[in-house]
């Protein structure tokens, strides 16, 4: 009888081990959500993120098992500030994108000055919030590159990093519609639907919102890539995500939820990886509605809220509640000493009592769907407000209500666009940034200069000592509440090792060399 | 014939020009489309730079012309998100959702009317009522139900048959069951109610004294008359499952069609392609109308008499 099962095992292994080997070339994937254009430039949300890092390069790479950002060379193999606001780039030699063309300068300078000097306006949108500081980038000659910015830079290597900045084909991209010497609009719009780059997978295949097929690229400069094949297939219900992982269809998902855990962990020929997306979900409180006004009242909004029992109940404990607006992803400028938002219902009825609150309404705008968990959530700020007496209404609708000036509070998230504060923070609460040309927060001039020194001290410990000023700011006049970063998981085959690197954006779904590999058990 | 053609013709255009002008209001209502395009964290300017660029900042009425104008020289515009002709988005996805209800029309018609031929000749008989069992069962349970329960015994357990995509026959056979499960409840019960009808009639009496076996007693003047009946009651299901019944199941089954289309562009409000979208749905809807009314013409010779007349 032990004869029998050992060599079954032994069977089973060695047909296990043959199947792996034969599917180790080829992975499909099955995605919650397919992007539906592919152009690293344009694109910020988080259905695009998954794709770019596959396709395309930036000039500066980074190590993403890291947090905190080693920077590694990527097309461009030194990068030297010549003069206090010029940064010289040598240039990889022998790169080809995946279309055949050479890399060379004028490529480079191309897909800078798209997004330095945007016409095109989704790129104008994209690049005034994190480029704005960036003049233009020259050829020097076709292996060097300078790039000048306005205000000397202390984000160098982490603005040249960005998505947006990643570097596509100069004539490809002009010859697509009209005068093949001229960049217009149409050919931009016309790339997004045939991507291409210098990456190791070409995108062979793309389906828009259905289907997006990667193909290695053999002329890839880099680490030749560990897959021949990659599909990435649209399948919107969460069930039929799981049962396709279950039957072998795809041998990886996104996006499963954290009570589908319990059923991926039951069946022994799949597992889940997860982690802690870099995003916060928040709550928003208009500083400007006259009967918010008073910051007391608002503190006593963020105080009532017990955001750890939300991550108990919505997220079964795996989300992470911040004690102020910071990521572990900043590296040096993570900073989890400063308390700026506390659970504390004394407090909070003694300052409603203080600023003399009569009771009146105040409503939580959230959409029915668009965040995980949302709704309930709403629901439950709402019933920990009753505790401390603030009479709150949850207000359901579909419509977007951030830029209205009767909305008193609602929620809304603030990603992280690039590991740093400015790429979260300050992107949406920066002087004159998404909230405050919205109307529902405004800055003074003694912010703006704090700021200024956050963003621009080229010393790590001042722009700390800025960053946590502002915080005080936040604290003693608060806009936000960061409730919790969700967590996020992806479901795979038993002996496939990959797991979401800790140094990326949200949602990357990076199959480059190391990033995948298959266990021969 | 001539008039009565042209009278469901005018008819048709009637009703396409309210579906067409609700729709443009009607996804207009739902939000502006700029706040689902751009992601998070735009500045108002932003927001009135694309405004521009997706040409949202002319009046109400100016774009209610431009898209009104596009029904003559066939510019339906560009998606918001993809930039490419909504024509073209929407033809990709039309044959595929095409394919699952022909399937499942098929499958309606070669299961319902023999199941309701026999409830009807056998209604006394054990086998007349094991059908309507099964047209009542069938009536009770929702597509998403269906669908569901099918997935978790078929592939989840069993892994018999895949879940994802159209790729081959056998990919077809759950969502053409969860497709037409009401349809052949609804169906069975039409048929055997219009064949009792039709069976207890003179004409059938005279044809069996005339001598007509029984096989074409039942099915040349039987099913013929029951036909004018059942005619109306497909034609009304397989519009209703045009406009609406695949979105659910297209999503569970991860099938490249429209109503997946449709869900996914009325959620980032890529108002080109929803109006599109809904537009060739109801073009659908209309023709197959329009097609079962003269279809009527052709079964009901009193009709076609009258009409020459």
């Amino acid at each position: 009888m032990l004869r029998l099962l050992v060599s079954t095992a032994l069977a089973a292994g060695i047909a296990a081990a043959g199947v792996t080997g034969a599917q180790a070339r080829e992975l499909k994937v099955g995605a919650a959500n397919v992007a539906k254009y592919l152009d690293p430039g344009r694109d910020h949300s988080n259905v695009g993120s998954q794709f770019y890092y596959n396709t395309f390069d930036t000039l500066i790479d980074k190590d993403h098992e890291k947090i905190g950002g080693e920077w590694r060379p990527g097309l461009a193999t030194e990068w030297n500030l010549v003069s206090p606001k010029v940064m010289e780039f040598k240039l990889r030699q022998g790169v080809t994108f995946q279309n055949g063309e050479a890399m060379t300068a004028d490529d480079v300078v191309f897909s800078l000055n798209r997004m330095y000097q945007a016409t095109f306006p989704p790129y104008m949108v994209r690049s005034k919030d994190r480029l704005n500081n960036f003049e233009k980038a020259e050829k020097v000659d076709d292996y060097t590159v300078r790039i000048t910015v306005k205000r000397e830079e202390p984000l160098w290597e982490t603005l040249v990093n960005l998505q947006q900045v990643m570097i596509i084909p100069e004539d490809y991209t002009k010859g697509l519609t009209g005068d093949p010497n001229v960049a217009e609009d149409s050919d931009y719009e016309a790339f997004s639907m045939a991507p291409v780059g210098t990456g190791p997978y070409a995108i062979s295949e793309f389906s828009p919102g259905e289907r997006v097929v990667y193909t290695r690229f053999d002329n890839f400069w880099g680490d030749k890539a560990p897959l021949e094949k990659v599909s990435v297939i649209h399948i919107p219900e969460t069930a039929s995500r799981i049962t396709a992982l279950k039957t072998g269809e795809v041998d990886m998902i996104t996006n499963v939820a954290p009570d589908q855990l319990s059923l991926i962990e039951a069946d022994p020929s799949i597992k889940a990886a997860g982690s802690v997306t870099p995003l916060f979900h928040v709550m928003i409180m208009n500083t400007n509605h006259p009967k918010l006004r008073d910051p007391r009242i608002r503190q006593a909004l963020s105080l009532a809220i017990d955001r750890d029992a939300l991550n108990e109940a919505l997220w079964l404990g795996k989300a992470v509640v911040p004690s102020t607006h910071t990521m572990k992803e900043y590296g040096d400028l993570y900073m989890p000493e400063l308390k700026t938002f506390e659970y504390n219902p004394e407090k909070a009825r003694e300052l409603l009592k203080e600023a003399g609150y009569d009771g009146f309404e105040i409503t939580y705008d959230t959409d029915p769907v668009y965040y995980t968990n949302g709704l309930l959530a709403a629901q439950a700020i709402v019933e920990m407000w009753a505790q401390v007496g603030i009479k709150g209404k949850v207000n359901v609708a579909e419509k977007w209500t951030g830029n209205s000036k009767d909305m008193m509070t609602r929620n809304w998230s603030n990603p992280m666009y690039f590991a740093d504060p400015f790429g979260s923070f300050g992107v949406m609460w920066a002087p004159d940034a998404a909230s405050e040309s919205e109307g529902r927060f405004t800055t003074d001039e003694a912010y703006r200069k704090t700021w200024d020194k956050f963003r621009f001290s080229k010393d790590v410990a001042d722009r700390r000592a800025a960053y946590a000023e502002l915080m005080d700011r936040i604290k003693q006049d608060p806009p936000v509440l960061p409730l919790y970063r969700p967590y996020e998981s992806w479901a795979m085959r038993k002996d496939i090792a990959w797991a979401p690197k800790p140094g990326h954006i949200p949602y990357v779904l990076d199959f480059r060399a190391g990033a995948i590999s298959f266990a021969s058990n | 014939m001539l008039s009565y053609t042209l009278r469901t013709l005018v008819r048709m255009a009637l009703t396409f020009f309210v579906i067409v002008t609700l729709v443009f209001f009607a996804t207009r209502l739902s939000g502006n489309a700029i706040d689902f395009l751009a992601g998070e964290g735009m500045t108002q300017e932003d927001r009135e730079i694309l405004i521009r660029y997706y040409e949202l900042d002319r009046s109400l009425w100016d774009q209610y012309f431009a898209f009104l104008r596009a029904f003559l020289d066939g510019n339906f515009g560009l998606s918001f998100i993809e930039r490419r002709p909504v024509i073209q988005i929407v033809a990709e996805r039309l044959w595929p959702s095409a394919q699952l209800l022909l399937s499942a029309i098929g499958l309606t018609l070669v299961v319902s009317l023999p199941l309701g031929m026999i409830a009807a000749i056998w209604r006394k008989h054990w086998l007349g009522s094991a059908a309507m069992v099964v047209a009542f069962l069938g009536y009770a349970v929702p597509n998403f139900i269906l669908a569901v329960v099918m997935v978790l015994v078929f592939a989840y357990w069993l892994n018999w048959l895949p879940v994802v995509g159209n790729g081959t026959p056998l990919h077809f056979i759950m969502p053409t069951l969860a497709m037409s499960g009401v349809l052949i409840a609804a169906l069975t019960r039409f048929t055997r109610n219009a064949m009792l009808d039709v069976l207890g009639q003179d004409f059938m009496r005279t044809a069996r004294a005339k001598g007509l076996p029984e096989r074409a007693v039942i099915l040349r003047h039987g099913l013929r008359n029951a036909s004018i009946t059942l005619l109306s009651v497909i034609g009304l299901q397989i519009a209703g499952l045009a406009a609406s019944g695949s979105v659910v199941v297209e999503s569970i089954f991860a099938w490249p069609g429209i109503g997946d289309l449709l869900v996914s562009s009325a959620i980032r409000r890529d108002y080109p392609v929803l109006q599109f979208g809904v537009i060739t749905v109801a073009i659908a809807v209309i023709l197959i109308n329009a097609a079962i009314d003269l279809a009527y013409a052709w079964a009901d010779p009193r009709l076609r008499h009258q009409l020459k007349g």
